[in-house]
């Protein structure tokens, strides 16, 4: 489905994605961890070319991205979810979840509202239909950002730290979302620091550092018996 | 005072403030219209459009306005409405164009990168996204900009564009005594004030609105 391969990422002179290959299958969920810096959100924005990389090239479905082409596939591969959530403020829930619908697929009005609804429904906020992002909490918001990324029907979402942002009484409900979206057959790449997530929904954890992917296996694998020293105590750092 | 003020003048006044009103919309709207085109291009043209942007906005504010309306009116043969509504559009698209940047350039990244994300077209993302969120900020300025416009178009008096401190100069030439002059000033202010304060008002609502 995604295919990272030799990817080097630099912002300036800082070497920030070293030589990273990666494959996610169709219908995975993956999980990414490792500290602060060390290019988990570079990574993951290199597969819909937010951030395009110095070298190295990354397929979806077999097509490469390029620069030319990085609108059209994110349109019609994959969506994401941000740390910040990015709602447009200007625009009512509704609005928001339309938007790309109607304007970017062609979507008849009505469908795409009546679809909406039906999303909104799915992350529990179909009664904030016609309120504004910024009259609701940061976990209504990133359900509302969820539910958006639902709603342009794609086959990847990508999640970049999604409860980073979030009071701790709001993390919950934006999880049990996330892990009713796991049992789908939907492509899953989730930046997070919720291990106990991490243990219920992924297939395959990769912990990166300093550019590079270090440790990669099954959640049981990677809390029961790390083998690298460096993921060892990174996580003995987050467990605790 | 029932001397000036016949059924007469005041049409002849209102026709000015009809005029003075008329410049004042037809600016703006113009000045949003050609601003915008030249905000984009300043801040996300290339580097070509971007200097002629930059070079359009230097060179009109650093010149006297006034300048801009005598050569207008003296060297482009058009009906006055015309001619006061082309100088003022000139130099008020700068002033507009620099109210726009600071509007674009409040709308945080992560608004770009959601509608990237999305698979909007950079066009379609300032057209659907950036730009309506940065109308609704810059109302305020864009108003009292509005007012400036509408207090300089007294200045088209100097080039015999007759809106509404050109009639009442004309009007002001028929007087006769120092009491009936004084009255005419102060009615002529009191209008112009009536007709800013309310804009003034309005935009204070407005940033009293978006301050919440
Ligand atoms: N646009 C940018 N310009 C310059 N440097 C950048 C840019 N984006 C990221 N970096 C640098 O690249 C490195 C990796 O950043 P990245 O955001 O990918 O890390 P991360 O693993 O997501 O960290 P965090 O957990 O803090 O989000 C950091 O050193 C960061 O300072
Ligand atoms: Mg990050």
């Amino acid at each position: 489905m995604i295919r990272v391969e030799n990817v080097n990422k630099f912002f300036g002179d800082v070497h920030v994605l070293k030589d990273v290959n990666l494959t996610v299958e169709e219908g995975e969920k993956l999980v990414i961890i490792g500290p602060s810096g060390s290019g988990k959100s570079t990574l993951i924005r290199c597969m819909n070319y937010l951030e395009e990389p110095t070298s190295g090239k990354v397929y979806i479905d077999d097509v490469e991205l390029t620069h030319k082409n990085k609108t059209e596939m994110a349109r019609k591969c994959s969506s994401m979810v941000f740390q910040q959530f990015n709602l447009y403020p200007h625009m009512t829930v509704l609005g928001n979840l339309t938007l790309a619908p109607i304007k970017l697929q062609g979507v008849p009005k009505e469908k795409a509202i009546e679809d909406a609804y039906g999303y909104l429904e799915r992350v529990g906020l179909r009664h904030k239909a016609d309120a504004y992002p910024q009259n609701l909490s940061g976990g209504q918001q990133q359900r509302v950002a969820i539910a958006r990324a639902l709603a342009t029907k794609q086959k990847i979402i990508l999640f970049d730290e999604p409860t980073s942002a979030l009071d701790p009484e709001m993390v919950q409900e934006v999880l049990d979302v996330m892990v009713e979206l796991s049992k789908e057959n939907i492509t899953m790449i989730c930046v997070t620091h919720e291990m106990g997530f991490a243990r219920q929904v992924a297939d395959r954890v990769i912990f990166m550092d300093g550019g590079t992917i270090i440790e990669s296996g099954t959640p049981d694998h990677f809390f029961e018996n790390p083998q690298n020293e460096r993921t060892k105590s990174f996580l003995s750092k987050i467990l605790r | 005072m029932s001397e000036i003020f016949t059924f007469d003048n005041v049409r002849f006044l209102a026709q000015g403030l009809g005029m003075t009103i008329m410049i004042a919309l037809i600016t703006i709207v113009l000045s949003i219209f050609f601003g915008s085109i030249l905000a984009i291009a300043k801040n996300y043209g290339n580097k070509f459009f971007s200097k002629l942007a930059s070079a359009y906005i230097e060179l009109f504010r650093c010149t006297p306005n006034l300048l801009w309306i005598l050569a207008i009116r003296f060297m482009v043969p058009i009906p006055p409405l015309a001619s006061g509504v082309l100088s003022f559009t000139l130099f008020t698209t700068a002033v507009v164009a620099e109210i726009i940047r600071g509007g674009l350039n409040s709308i945080p990244k992560g608004q770009f990168e959601g509608a990237a994300s999305q698979g909007f077209t950079f066009v379609q993302t300032l057209w659907y996204i950036v730009l309506p969120q940065c109308f609704m900020k810059i109302v305020p300025s864009l108003l009292s900009q509005m007012i400036t416009i509408i207090k300089d178009t007294s200045f088209l008096w100097a080039v015999a564009i007759e809106e509404f401190t050109g009639k009442s100069m004309i009007l002001m030439g028929q007087l006769r005594t120092g009491g009936q002059v004084l009255c005419l000033f102060a009615v002529i202010a009191g209008v112009y004030f009536l007709l800013n304060f309310t804009l003034s008002c309005v935009v204070r609502k407005r940033q009293e609105k978006s301050a919440i």
